[in-house]
This record gives C-alpha cells, structure tokens and sequence, in this order.
C-alpha cells in the first residue's frame, strides 16, 4: 500500500477529491515544460558529446519522473470513476442505437 | 536524382503492401459505428495515439522547415520547433477536460460549452474552417512530396501529389480511424528509426562530434551549438524578447483549446484514448517523441553546415536534412529511407483526411442535415467526406504556389488574436459565446490592418512576428471583453450541466454553486 503522502505530495485519491484542482496538478503543469526544454536541448548537445547535454538530459529524465510520481495516482482516480460513468452512458447509447438500426 | 539498387525497391514495396493491408484488417472495426470510424471506440491505450501524434506531426515538409531554422540559427532554432510545448501543459489541463467532454471535435465542443444561437454559429464556423483547413494541410504536405519526389526521382510534381495519396485513402476510407491510427503506430516506429539512423550516419560523415565542433570553431561558427546565444534583448535575428513571447505562447496556450494549430488533431486522439489518463500521457509522451525526434534533425543538419557552410539560398539549405540522409546512406538503405519518409508522409495525410472528415460528417452532415441518420449513414458518409477532402487536397496542392502567403496569413489569423479567447473559453464562465465570435470577426479585421494595410501604407512600421502577437492580443481584447460584458452570459444550468461534464479550471465558483442547487454534484 503507498502512503498516503510523500514530501507533502498526496499519493492516494478518492475519485470524487480528484476531481479538484489541486497543488498537484499545479506541480504538474509547472515542472513539465521544463522536462521538454531539457530533454530536447539536452539531447541536441549530447550528441555532440557535450558534458552539458549529459546533465541538461540527466535532469530532464529526473523531471519526467518527477511529473508522472506526482500526477499519476490523481489521473488513475479521476479515470478510473469517470471512465466507469463513461462506460454506462456509452452503453446505454449503444443499446439506443441498435433498437432504431433494428426497426 | 537517386538511384534504387533492387534492395531498396524491396524495403519500399514492402512497406507499401503492410500498409495496405492494415486497411483490410480494420475494416470491419472502422464500419461498426460513427464512433469507430471517427474515434476508434474512444478505448486505445495511451501508447497508440501517442504514437500518432508524434506520425502526425512529423510531415514531408517538416525536415525542410526544420532543415531551415537549424542552418540559419544553429541550435536556438530548436526554439522554434518548441511551439509544442503547448502539450506540456495541455496534457494535464485541457487535455483533461476535453476527454471528458465526449466531443468528437472542437467545433462540438463549442456547442457544449457555449448555448443557443451563438453556440450554433459557432459550431457551424469551426466545422467550415476545420474542414478548409484539413484540406489546406493535406494540399501543402503533397505538394511537398510531389517536390521531393521531383528532387529525387525527376518525376513531375503532380505524381508526388497524387499517388501516395491514392494510397494512403485505401486505408483511410476502408477503415477510419482505427486505419489511421493502426497504421500510424508502425509509420512512427518505422520513422524514428529511419531519423535517428540517418542522423547519427550524416554526423558521421561529416567526420563525427568532435570534428564537426573543431570545423565549427575553425569557421568561426562555434556559437551554433549555443541554444541561449540571443543577439540582444529587442535587437539582432535573435532577439530574447522573441524567446520570452514564443515561450508565453506555448507554455500558457495549453490552458486553452485550440491556441495551436496542432490542437485539432490532439484533440481526436485525446477522445480517441480509453480514459483521461491515457489521453493526457498520449499528448505528453507523443510531443516527447517530437521534440526529441527536432533534436536528432538539429545534430544531423549542424554536420550538413560545416560540409556545405556558405549556403545563402533558403530553398538549398531547406533540404539540408534530405541532402545528408539520401546522399550519404549505404546502398541499399535508401528504400528504407524513402519508406520512412512515405511512413511521414502517410501518417500526416491520414490523419487529416480522417479528421476533416470528422466535421463534415459529425458537425455538419449529422448535426446539420440529417440528425436521425443511422450509424451505418453516418459510417458511409465519412467515407464521401474523405473523398471529397481528398479531391479538394488535389486541387489546393496544384494551386498551392499561388495561394500559400495567403493562407499561411489565415492561419497567423487565428494564432494571435485568438490564443487569449481560446484560453478564456476554458478558464472563465463569463466568457460568452458572442464574446468569441466577436473575437474571430475583430482578430480577421486587425490582422489585415496590423500586418498588412497600415505597413503599407507607412502609417506604422513593419513589425516583427512577436510584436504582431503582442499588438493583435492587444487590439481583440478591446472589442470581445466589452461584447462579452455588455451581452447576456450564457444559461447557468446549460454551464452546469457543462462544469459537472468537464469540471474545467479556473473562474467558475458561481457555476459550481448552481452545479451544486441542482444536485448535479455531491
């Protein structure tokens, strides 16, 4: 079982508190784009065997990391709820469908 | 003008039939429902659209223009390819909110977030530009293969229009979505394989890493492999108020929908993954895979610079990455090239096929014309679309040299002033859908006058790109934020219905708490 917190990140969701936007998302939003500048420039010069692109691409791998440990258990709460409310409503459509095919 | 030894028209006729195939395959999925045919079921994992969007995004065109920005900038030119980091928000904002939403495409999505009249005007401008701007897409990206095929065969321009068009409509038209998608996977492994193999090869016959850098400094270029090397704050080809402005645009567009012109292909895949989860890591993972893709393009096109350093003709160097990979692979690989690069050129066309298909079918067909079709009507007419979309990418691909200025200038329109309303959308429920439409009518008539008639008339300087969006920005906001607040805000329990769907971010405490009174939330 995880724990309920880690480094002040929470770790475990109900789906209905996932719902919310939180500081988790913020986190989230926040770090990603540097995650994409760092693994995009790091590569570059890495390829040219530059030192900075070692650590430019090492600290763009931490920061994919660190997005998906902190935003993964909050986007399998909010899926696995909204994805079971999905599925009836999709359902029921298709029956709705198959009944007029089927006049 | 190339020459194929046996072996390459192996690996190419090869590749031909795997696609074709797929179309067999999936063609009793993509008929089962406008759903499938359009959104694969809505029940992919993340790894299959997210695959796609990187196919999607990497088109023939893409090295030139790639190719272009390398040569003249070096690696600062990575920053331009860095538009797409609009996903790095989008995955865990927008992304989120539209997968809930079960729209099948933005102009839908307007009719959800906005009601009434102005929600249908606005359903029906979307769906008219959406589909224009598919067949748009598709003319450019064929024309750009009818000029690749010209330089490496000497075959017509029209061929290369045509032909793998042709092709790649057996399986869109057959099978759909779940066609486009399925053969999207195998033409972006098949693609990244092919880039990072021609890349690593072209860096190596330009003598390797430490060689390129030493022939760099001995021509006095050494700052090209500088990402940060700005020329001044305002002043010189690279200025850092150019950087900051590319930066605001992209990192804060993905709040909204549609602040990218790449946001209308995301959003089909976004709808097309099974839960939220999968629709934001398949953006995410997806731009990844495009952005590390620009760095192997950068590293190849830095080697093409120091063999061929004084190249001033943009059309010359624009082929750069092309001119390394073709002229340097061993015999043999070179139909394995060109099938990668027909893997690139498949992947964009069907997708936009498929999704201009998407509007006139679901947007205009369904919704406007026939709303009691059958799903078997509506399967068939996704099928008529993509020809139609198909015939009208053939003649906007002949007629391409004439009107590309003007439609590049169409498509500016809607990057500028409309980055701020496409936010707003999202993020506050006053924003109203007269609000909106007063943005696309004011942002077309400033555009014209900021970027064209007053230049030309003296009566302001030209100004550059960056300044053009800070200026547009400016001038649309004085005409829909009033419109907006002089006009009616939209029905609260139509935008409860629609906060309890989508539960967007940002200004909506008064719409949560109707959503509440109406026992919409717990």
């Amino acid at each position: 079982m995880p724990a309920d917190k880690i480094f002040g990140i929470k770790r475990k969701w109900e789906p209905e508190e996932a719902e919310a936007w939180t500081k988790e998302d913020w986190l989230a939003i926040v770090i990603s784009p540097f995650a994409y500048a760092l693994l995009m420039v790091g590569l570059a010069l890495l390829l040219f065997l530059q030192t900075s692109g070692i650590f430019l691409f090492g600290l763009g791998i931490i920061a994919t990391v660190l997005v998906h440990l902190i935003i993964d258990p909050k986007l399998r709460a909010v899926s696995s709820e909204y994805e079971k409310k999905q599925k009836e409503y999709l359902e029921r459509l298709d029956r709705v469908v198959r009944w007029r095919e089927n006049e | 003008m190339i020459h194929f030894a046996w072996l390459d028209w192996l690996w190419l006729i090869l590749y031909l039939l795997l696609m074709t195939i797929c179309g067999i395959i999936f063609y009793r999925l993509g008929r089962r429902s406008e759903s499938d045919f359009f959104l694969a079921g809505r029940g992919l994992p993340w790894w299959i659209p997210g695959m796609s969007v990187y196919a999607t995004h990497t088109a023939t065109d893409t090295p030139m223009w790639v190719s272009g920005v390398i040569y003249k900038y070096g690696l600062r030119g990575l920053w331009y390819t860095f538009f797409s980091a609009w996903c790095a928000v989008a995955a865990f904002v927008s992304a989120r909110i539209f997968r809930r939403s079960l729209a099948y495409s933005q102009a839908e999505w307007q009719s959800l977030r906005f009601g009434g009249l102005g929600a249908e005007l606005l359903r029906g401008w979307m769906s008219g530009w959406g589909a224009f701007l598919n067949m748009f897409i598709l003319g450019w990206v064929s024309m750009a293969m009818g000029k690749l095929c010209n330089y490496l065969f000497g075959w017509e321009n029209w061929v290369g229009l045509i032909i793998p068009s042709l092709i790649v409509a057996v399986y869109v038209l057959s099978a759909g979505y779940w066609g486009v998608v399925m053969a999207d996977f195998q033409q972006g492994l098949v693609a990244l394989f092919v880039i990072i193999f021609a890349s690593l090869w072209g860096v190596r016959e330009a003598g390797g890493p430490a060689e390129i850098i030493s022939k760099l400094d001995a021509l006095g270029e050494g700052w090209r492999l500088n990402p940060f090397h700005f020329s001044g704050f305002f002043t010189g080809d690279f200025p850092l108020a150019w950087f900051l402005t590319m930066m605001f645009i992209a990192v804060l567009g993905g709040f909204g929908m549609g602040t990218s012109i790449d946001w209308y292909a995301e959003a089909q895949r976004i709808q097309s993954s099974r839960t939220v989860r999968d629709a934001s890591y398949s953006i995410w993972w997806g731009t990844v895979l495009t952005l590390t893709r620009n760095s192997f393009w950068a590293a190849a096109i830095i080697a093409f610079f120091v063999l061929f350093p004084n190249l001033s003709n943009a059309q010359e160097y624009e082929m750069a990455w092309y001119r390394i990979a073709f002229e340097h692979i061993p015999v043999g690989m070179v139909g394995f090239l060109f099938a990668g690069i027909i893997a690139i050129h498949f992947s964009t066309i069907s997708t936009h096929l498929n999704l201009g298909a998407v509007y006139l079918t679901r947007d205009i067909y369904h919704h406007y014309i026939n709303p009691e079709a059958s799903e078997k009507t509506l399967v068939t007419a996704g099928r008529v679309a993509t020809a139609v979309l198909l015939i009208g990418s053939f003649i906007y691909g002949l007629m391409m040299e004439e009107i590309t200025r003007w439609l590049i200038f169409a498509l500016w329109i809607m990057g500028a002033g409309m980055w701020l309303p496409n936010i707003l959308q999202v993020v506050w429920w006053r924003f109203n859908s007269w609000g909106y439409l007063s943005a696309w009518i004011a942002n077309l008539g400033f555009s014209w006058l900021v970027v064209w008639v007053l230049p030309a008339f003296k009566v302001i300087p030209e100004l550059p790109d960056y300044l053009q969006f800070w200026t547009l920005m400016g001038l649309t906001a004085l005409v829909y934020i009033p419109v907006t607040l002089l006009t009616a805000p939209e029905d609260k329990r139509h935008l409860a219905r629609f906060y309890a769907m989508t539960r967007p971010i940002g200004w909506w405490k008064p719409i949560k708490e109707e959503a509440r009174k109406l026992g919409l939330l717990a």
